[in-house]
């Protein structure tokens, strides 16, 4: 049961990179924050200066309303699994569960008592007496998941802990997770570069590029309305197409062919010749006749999914290669002709200059 | 049709391993063959008559207080040379593991000692060490230390021991440094998350990962501090005061040199043999297996 208030954190290296730049986020009692982004963005590194593992550059770091900037990471309450799990590997599983209560002088029995229930919960009680270099890549998530929740600290950290594992797993170990969050009630945090298991797992998720936050939200919130054009692209898979357009008042216009009329009122008023970037997802590109169409897709790639195909091709008269995405019954051919119509709904309008979001 | 391919040749083979096998037969087996027959005789120092006597050299050997002297005198000097060696070494990898400016300086200055040869290695702590012209008896001096390795034992010991460790300090810091950076370092602070001090983290989580290094270089120090520091000793102490810092492998120049026991000095030299081999076994047998995790 705790908060974490992170106050214009800081963190800037010795060579004088600034790896976080003003960093603010309140986390609630119980709630899973994610942080995601690019390698190098800083989510790591805001995790790790909350556990104490990176020391703080400037600003407050709160957890329940104490200030914790100077206490050590044991200090904290907080248990990490980290994405190599970090188990000891001279220790048993148990010894390795256990390590946490004994260097706080918890009584024996309890110790005991604690890490068979966790191994319980996780199903390894039978690897107990194991040492992990004896164990698969899942069983030894488990453990490390274990470890950090026979303490039954007040925040959770996880630093990408499925990478290191098959795709497979990788499903089956996010749904554990998310189930022993919910289980526990304990705030958490996790960081991960991966944007399926960001939108799975997030209460609220944090995108985060180049240091700073880009946007904070509930993950659909971010999926349907993307702040800035990076958090648009971050997130969904396939990728946002991305198109080049001019803005006149409501009137848009992506090529000389291809002239759309939004009617959105929250658009700025009296715009004139504004460079904007349209972006639209694959999947709100729908398949018409010609008649009722915006243009024409000369398909140039196919990658037929089962549920989806994903065509490519080049968007009329520019060099910019879009995908739309089909229902898979149908049958496509290299070179074929798609007529697609832009759902006017699902139009997604960046300033190019600043990359910020226009309209609603 | 074979599945592999296979040469018909008888010859080539054995003209192959010929280098190695020469080499080892010219230069151990040989060597060690007229050692263990010349450890059977009794020669005169002239040459004149040679007698065959079995183990009789042996048994002298073992009944001689000089020769268990010596013993004590190895075992001391070269349990010294290697705790010595290897805890300075462990202080320094584990400091200079944590450096983060200026990593490559200290590393190459802490791994030159090693390209010293023994002996200059020793002329180096003689000179420092020289209770007439020396630096560091000056200093002692100042401080009310009379100091002379030439009559007291147990600071001959401290010279022959400092002599011989510091040049083995920069072996044994390159495999610690090494051992050390092999620790992924989640684990430190995996370890440092669980509440474990700096001390403990040491102790209960690097020192067990870095058991299977410190192992192998026990019997790696061991072997030098037996066998490779004869020049040490012939250039500083002379095995003296007495015979105070007189090793085996010293006793074994001094009887078959100096005193020309030819047939003691062989006998000698086949228990050392003996002993370099129980070595070797345990190297081969344990380094490998005996690992803590």
């Amino acid at each position: 049961m705790a908060t974490v208030s992170l106050k214009n954190i800081n963190k800037t290296y010795a060579n004088g990179h600034q790896a976080i730049e003003n960093l603010n986020l309140d986390i609630t009692d119980g709630e899973m924050l994610v942080l995601v982004g690019p390698s190098g963005c800083g989510k790591s590194t805001s995790l790790r200066m909350v556990a104490g593992l990176e020391t703080i550059s400037g600003g407050d770091l709160y957890i329940d309303d104490v200030r914790v900037n100077n206490l050590e990471p044991s200090e904290r309450d907080i248990a990490m699994v980290f994405q190599n799990y970090a188990l000891y590997p001279h220790m048993s599983v148990y010894q390795n569960m256990a390590y946490g209560l004994k260097n706080r002088k918890v009584p024996k029995d309890e110790i005991q008592k604690k890490v068979e229930k966790a191994a319980e919960i996780l199903e390894i009680t039978n690897l107990l007496h194991n040492k992990p270099g004896q164990l698969s890549g899942g069983q030894r998530q488990r453990v490390a998941m274990g470890r950090a929740i026979v303490r039954n600290p007040k925040v959770f950290l996880f630093d990408e802990p499925l990478s290191n594992l098959d795709a497979k797993l990788r499903v089956q170990m996010r749904i554990e997770i998310k189930r022993l969050q919910q289980e526990f009630a304990t705030t958490a945090i996790y960081v991960t570069h991966d944007q399926v298991e960001a939108m799975t797992l997030a209460d609220r998720l944090v995108v985060m590029n180049e240091g700073n936050v880009e946007q904070v939200g509930p993950p659909i919130e971010l999926y349907e309305k993307p702040a800035t054009q990076f958090v648009a692209g971050f997130l969904g898979s396939p990728a946002m197409n991305f198109l080049d357009a001019s803005l006149n008042g409501n009137r848009l216009t992506l090529s000389p062919d291809v002239v759309l009329d939004l009617n959105d009122p929250n658009l700025p008023t009296g715009a004139h010749d504004l460079e904007v970037v349209l972006g639209i997802r694959p999947e709100h590109m729908e398949a018409c006749d010609e008649a009722g169409a915006d243009f024409t897709l000369s398909v140039d790639m196919i990658e037929p999914l089962g549920a989806d195909t994903l065509l490519y091709g080049y968007f009329p008269g520019t060099d910019t290669l879009i995908t739309s995405e089909q229902p898979g019954k149908q049958q496509f051919k290299r070179g074929h002709r798609l007529a697609l119509r832009i759902d006017r709904e699902r139009c997604h309008l960046f300033d190019k200059a600043t990359g910020k979001r226009l309209g609603s | 049709m074979h599945d592999n391919a296979v040469f018909s040749h008888k010859v080539l083979p054995y003209f192959l391993i010929a280098p190695q096998l020469i080499i080892t037969l010219v230069f151990f087996i040989w060597p060690a063959g007229q050692a263990l027959y010349q450890s059977f005789l009794i020669e005169d120092a002239f040459g004149f008559s040679v007698e065959f006597v079995w183990f009789e050299n042996f048994i002298y050997l073992l009944e001689d207080p000089e020769y268990w002297n010596s013993v004590r005198v190895t075992f001391v000097f070269s349990a010294l040379v290697a705790l010595v060696g290897m805890i300075l070494a462990l202080l320094l990898a584990a400091m200079a593991d944590r450096v983060v400016k200026g990593a490559g300086a200290y590393k190459t200055l802490l791994i030159w000692p090693y390209a010293v040869a023994p002996v200059v290695a020793a002329v180096l702590w003689w000179l420092m060490f020289n209770p007439s012209m020396g630096v560091l008896p000056f200093w002692m001096d100042l401080f009310g230390y009379d100091w002379n390795h030439y009559v007291n034992s147990g600071e001959a010991m401290t010279v022959v021991v400092i002599a011989s460790a510091w040049k083995q300090i920069s072996y044994n810091f390159l495999f610690f440094l090494a051992g050390l950076q092999a620790i992924p370092r989640s684990l430190i602070e995996a370890a440092a998350i669980d509440g474990a001090s700096p001390f403990k983290r040491f102790w209960q989580i690097v020192f067990p990962l870095l058991s299977p290094t410190a192992f192998f270089l026990l019997v790696v120090n061991i072997v030098y501090a037996f066998f490779e520091t004869f020049g040490v000793i012939h250039a500083t102490t002379l095995g003296g005061p007495g015979s105070s810092t007189k090793t085996l492998v010293y006793k074994v120049y001094e009887d078959g040199f100096v005193g020309l026991d030819l047939g003691g000095s062989a006998a000698q030299s086949v228990i050392l043999m003996i002993i370099v081999i129980t070595l070797t076994v345990v190297q081969f047998r344990y380094v490998e297996k005996k690992v803590q995790y």
